[in-house]
């Protein structure tokens, strides 16, 4: 068999509709089929990887359709790193969640199909080339979130499903009414085609569009103020669902909103929009942040504020910005996965999984403490941990464009970030331990899990150039359209195109 | 292998195996730390030299370390002194908790600080500064969290330098496209008046937090007090050093290429902050009963004037200023560590409670007095050269309100060097300290080669001057004119430390010769209470001395100084803040409707503005 982008897709979403069959051959199965799954992804991921590294973008057609007809998937190395990444911290949060709670085979039945779908999804919103695939993609990773928010019919899980539902549905219907209008204008779905024809298309419409487009996509990739399921979504879902949020799902949100406004529109003015909206983003949420007093809230908030970093990254759209973007994102997912699986082995059976009764937990589990510590430290960009470079390359692109105000301000905020979690640090390793609270044991899964990524932050945060090729010619492709719109349409005709920045 | 680099990876390898072995045992932890400081500091007073360099290339940017005439004198003062106090944490920290957590954060510490001085380039340089921060922050909250939230404050100042630095140095990468910190000191001159101006700013305050400058000195008293005291040794006499290494680099070599007027005002609006802060922690550590928090204020008191010389930046305040910083690393590490001894033995360090020891615990004693004559600028130890040398530098660049202040708090640090003495070491015996033993021997050892140590840079301080002066001429001082045991000043005589010191010492041994005859036959040990006040022979529980509201007297004369306190203003800006953020966060309502709303009004808003936003 040819290994080809389109298994990221089809092996998932194939094993999600058998995984009720295999689960009459034996329960264990339901289990074990999604990691063999992903474990096949991650062999594809390599094998792919290697050749868009040698030989450029690939372009899978899907049916014998030729783009701009057909639906195509586009690994491009800046695609492909993403679903990469995805794979990967599929992977991780699959041991994590292994033996989460020990149930019977329904839940965990349920829970697999679930994350089966949403690694279809989100892999499948990277990599598709048609806007309305893109759109369905959405839908799939949208309504597995729901689910996976409700998973412990409880009062507040439902409600923050609820919320998501509520706020996603407006996302939905944003995009949907985008991509309509988008093709009464250009009479095409192909992204690639879109791209080209964007020039022709009038500019109040095409205003209009995109203002659709960012309202929907700012919804999934967590903008202010449109990120108010954020916090309880995140910390209502079961923790592993937590993790998948940060590293999967809001990853496929900003990759679809740095999708539209780099490739498909060509409005200066959405630059500024991403960083003074990022900028809001950041400030909001690390404010939220220090005042919560749940970890998983707290958490939460954080992640809104990274992605807030993103945004503003991607806004300033220079080469060295758009690297530490990618970066940023690859550490995002990394830390914050780190953070969340440790996080809530720490809160397991604190009521309300309130940070005041984490204190003196460090002597009772140690390693997990040491996994947040760790994450905690990297999170804020200090050296030598992953953070740390993802920081510095953001901070020297705003420097070279002159952005010392911008530079002041996310600053500022990372002091803000250290003070909320240095308290949690502080109060985990030297807090009076309190009496009675009952510990949770971490399962092997669990912990190979936390070691991995752990492992991880410290090799990139000592030697960043394991990753920083492939994240330099993400950079490139995202950066350069001609070459996406070429690598699709051979024959399109690229004098309207200009590469923005 | 190339000797830096071999010193970094044995401190880095010495902290992970310190950590691990902690399983075998606790001790072993102690001695894999001290074994692993003090290979480097062979390595580095042996192998290491100028002429290497190390080139790490990392992601896009290439890390440069280097050793020169500045930062060795630096890098000799850290190793020394880390070694005696690892040596002297092997038996203090014997027993306590979380050794190989301790003992991790000590080591990196250590190779932060020599990373520090070995970086030539601003990321390895920022890079190392925060592997400082952290492990030193994970070191102050080791013994627990305090009502005061020091480990939080430490934090947060040690961010706002840190990220003060981060922000002048990407700025200045964008000027210069260049980390190096040679190439900022040689394009400096032709900045921009406002550039000038902003980076000038940005790495005084990132220093300033580190030497605990006022107003950025809150985090300083607590943090040295509440730090294991043999971690406090390195903390207050080395990693304060580091803000003093970079002052060196950026009012020496950076700022004298430029005769901008900014820099000027930057100069003495910093020497005068110095100032005021050494007079102030100086009165704050009269009025302390705790030994720990006197020689913490002692401490920001001491950096005071040591960044005050910087600031004023004549060679001979340079000089002294230099000179004071390795000083004030000897004597305030050696007085940490008797402190550390006294708690170990007794369990406290309160100076009310506390007296006597004199005689349980003479070598402690002794390495105390040197330290404390040294720390009070009295000959014939190196503290007074230093003093003399910087009073002499205010004269003559016509600083005379600050000699003003100069001399107020020196005159002012002597009641606490002898309350010092006093409150520990004299005064009545108490039945409680009975039992009170020496320390072990590795204990007393670093002690007493730290006090070994000033006894001969007093004597013979161009010891010193030597590397000094070629340090002074790598920043661009140009050459200084040093003597073995000379002072020259400004009105061209001399003064002949030697003549000093034979003084002394010629004193000392005819009082002690006199002393001698006198009593050669009636020699006869007494205690305190063996003596007859008018015919009254005290009783057991009567007070003979005392040492509770010891200065009264002067506490009642400062006390309108005292009223307003720096850090009362940053706790009530803090809770504004809070209080504020917790404004803010209602935004977020929990309220489903709410966000439909706010997600309806975005998209209106965006459209109603389009034109403004996307044209």
């Amino acid at each position: 068999m040819v290994i080809s982008p389109v298994h990221y897709i089809a092996v998932p979403l194939l094993a999600a509709f058998l995984m009720p069959l295999l689960a009459k051959i034996h329960r264990e199965l339901t289990r074990i089929v999604p990691g063999l799954v992903i474990l096949y992804l991650g062999y594809v991921s390599v094998v792919l990887m290697n050749q868009v590294m040698a030989h450029g973008t690939i372009v899978e057609v899907i049916a014998g359709w030729n783009a701009p007809w057909g639906i195509n998937l586009v690994y491009s190395p800046f695609t492909g790193f993403l679903a990469s990444m995805m794979t990967a911290m599929a992977f991780v949060i699959w041991l994590y969640s292994y033996r989460f709670k020990k149930v019977d085979s329904q839940p965990a039945l349920k829970y697999f199909i679930l994350f089966m779908m949403l690694v279809t999804g989100t892999i499948g919103i990277v990599l598709t080339g048609d806007i309305f695939n893109f759109f369905v993609f959405l839908e799939i990773t949208a309504i597995s979130s729901y689910s996976l928010t409700a998973f412990y019919r409880d009062r507040d899980g439902a409600e923050a499903a609820f919320k998501y539902l509520l706020i996603g549905s407006f996302a939905s219907a944003f995009i949907l009414i985008a991509i309509l209008l988008l093709y009464t204008q250009v009479g095409t779905l192909n992204m690639a085609q879109i791209a080209v024809r964007m020039h022709d298309v009038p500019t109040h419409m095409k205003i209009t569009i995109l203002i659709l487009f960012l309202v929907g996509l700012g919804i999934e990739a967590e903008m202010f103020p449109l990120n108010g399921w954020a916090p309880d979504a995140y910390s209502q879902a079961p923790s592993p669902v937590g993790v998948t949020f940060a590293a999967l799902v809001v990853k496929a949100g900003v990759y679809g909103l740095i999708r539209i406004i780099f490739t498909l529109f060509d409005v200066h003015g959405a630059y500024e929009y991403l960083i003074v909206m990022g900028a809001i983003t950041l400030v909001m949420a690390e404010l939220a942040a220090i005042r919560q007093k749940s970890l998983k809230r707290m958490l939460a908030y954080s992640s809104i504020g990274q992605m807030g970093v993103v945004m503003i990254a991607f806004g300033i759209g220079t080469n060295e910005a758009v690297f530490g973007a990618i970066f940023l994102m690859f550490n995002h997912a990394v830390i914050k996965g780190l953070l969340f699986m440790s996080g809530s082995y720490l809160v397991y059976n604190t009521p309300n999984k309130e940070i005041q009764y984490l204190s003196g937990y460090g002597m009772k589990m140690p390693l997990i403490s040491l996994f947040f510590s760790l994450g905690a430290l990297a999170i804020v960009g200090l050296p030598p941990f992953a953070g740390f470079w993802s920081k510095l390359y953001i901070l020297i692109a705003a420097a070279d464009n002159q952005m010392i105000g911008l530079i002041a301000l996310i600053l500022g905020v990372s002091i803000v970030e250290i003070v909320y979690y240095f308290r949690v640090v502080g109060r985990l390793y030297f807090g009076k331990p309190s009496k009675g609270s009952i510990m949770q044991k971490p399962t092997y899964g669990g912990v190979i899990a936390m070691s991995l990524l752990a492992i991880v932050i410290l090799v990139v945060g000592f030697y960043p150039d394991v990753i920083t090729p492939y994240i330099h010619n993400a950079a490139d492709a995202l950066l350069d359209k001609a070459q996406y719109i070429h690598s699709v349409l051979p024959n399109a005709d690229l004098s309207q195109i200009q590469n923005l920045k | 292998m190339n000797s830096l680099l071999l010193i970094i990876l044995i401190l880095l390898g010495g902290a992970i195996l310190a950590y691990l072995s902690k399983r075998i045992s606790p001790m072993l932890s102690s001695i894999v730390s001290f074994l692993a400081i003090t290979s480097a500091a062979l390595v580095f007073f042996f192998l290491a030299n100028d002429q290497e360099i190390v080139k790490i290339s990392l992601g896009d940017f290439v890390l440069e370390w280097g050793l020169n005439a500045y930062s060795w004198i630096f890098g000799a003062m850290v190793m020394v002194m880390a070694t005696l106090a690892s040596l002297f944490s092997i038996f203090y920290m014997k027993g306590k908790d979380r050794l190989g957590y301790f003992n991790l954060n000590f080591d990196l510490s250590v190779m932060a600080m020599m990373g520090i001085l070995f970086s030539l380039d601003w990321v390895s340089f920022f890079i190392f500064w925060e592997i400082m921060t952290w492990s030193s922050f994970l070191i102050i909250v080791y013994n627990g969290i305090s009502e005061g939230k020091i480990g939080i404050k430490y934090m947060i100042f040690s961010a706002i330098g840190g990220y003060a630095m981060l922000l002048a140095l990407v700025v200045t990468r964008s000027q210069i496209h260049s980390f190096l910190i040679t190439d900022l000191i040689h394009s400096f001159a032709g900045f921009s008046g406002n550039m000038q101006a902003l980076l000038g700013l940005l790495f005084l305050t990132a220093f300033g937090v580190k030497s605990a400058v006022m107003p950025l000195h809150v985090w300083a008293p607590r943090a040295y007090a509440d730090s294991p005291m043999s971690y406090t040794a390195i903390f207050s006499g080395l990693l304060s050093k580091m803000g003093i290494f970079g002052f060196g680099i950026m009012l020496i070599a950076v700022f004298s290429h430029s005769v901008d007027g900014t820099i000027f005002v930057y100069r003495e609006v910093l020497a005068w902050l110095a100032a005021i802060t050494s007079v102030i922690a100086t009165f704050y550590a009269v009025i302390q009963t705790d030994a720990k928090r006197l020689l913490a204020y002692s401490s920001i008191a001491q950096l005071g004037y040591i960044v005050m010389g910087l600031a004023i930046g004549t060679k001979l305040a340079v000089m002294a200023a230099l000179f004071l910083a390795i000083m004030h690393a000897i004597y305030k590490g050696t007085l940490f560590m008797v402190v550390g001894a006294v708690e170990r033995q007794t369990g406290i360090t309160d100076m009310t409670r506390l007296g006597a020891l004199i005689r349980k615990m003479p070598w402690t004693f002794f390495a105390a007095l040197l330290s404390i004559i040294a720390l009070a600028g009295i000959p014939p130890l190196g503290g007074f050269v230093g003093k003399w040398m910087l009073y002499e530098s205010l004269i003559t660049s016509d600083h005379y309100f600050l000699i003003i202040l100069a001399f107020l708090s020196s005159t002012a640090a002597f009641l606490y060097s002898f309350r010092f003495l006093f409150g520990i070491f004299l005064g009545q015996e108490e039945k409680e300290f009975e039992n009170v033993k020496e320390v072990p021997f590795t204990m007393v050892l670093p002690m007493l080669i730290g006090s070994l140590l000033l006894v001969v840079f007093g004597t013979f301080p161009g010891l010193l001057f030597k590397p000094l002066a070629s340090a002074m001429s790598f920043l661009g001082m140009g050459d200084v004119s040093w003597n073995m045991s000379m002072l020259s000043n400004g009105w061209g005589d001399h003064v002949d430390t030697l003549d000093v010191i034979n003084s002394v010492v010629i004193i000392f041994v005819l009082v002690a010769i006199f002393l001698g005859l006198k009593n050669r036959k009636r020699t006869r040990y007494v205690s305190t209470k063996d003596i007859h006040t008018s015919g009254e022979i005290p009783t057991e529980n009567e007070n003979l001395t005392y040492a509770v509201d010891f200065y009264k007297p002067f506490e009642r004369a400062i006390a309108p100084v005292m009223k307003r306190k720096m850090d009362f203003y940053y706790n009530k800006f803090g809770e504004g803040l809070e209080t504020f953020f917790d404004f803010l966060r209602r935004v977020y309502t929990g309220n489903g409707q709410t966000y439909a709303f706010y997600v309806i009004v975005f998209l209106v808003i965006l459209i109603v503005f389009s034109q403004q936003i996307f044209f």
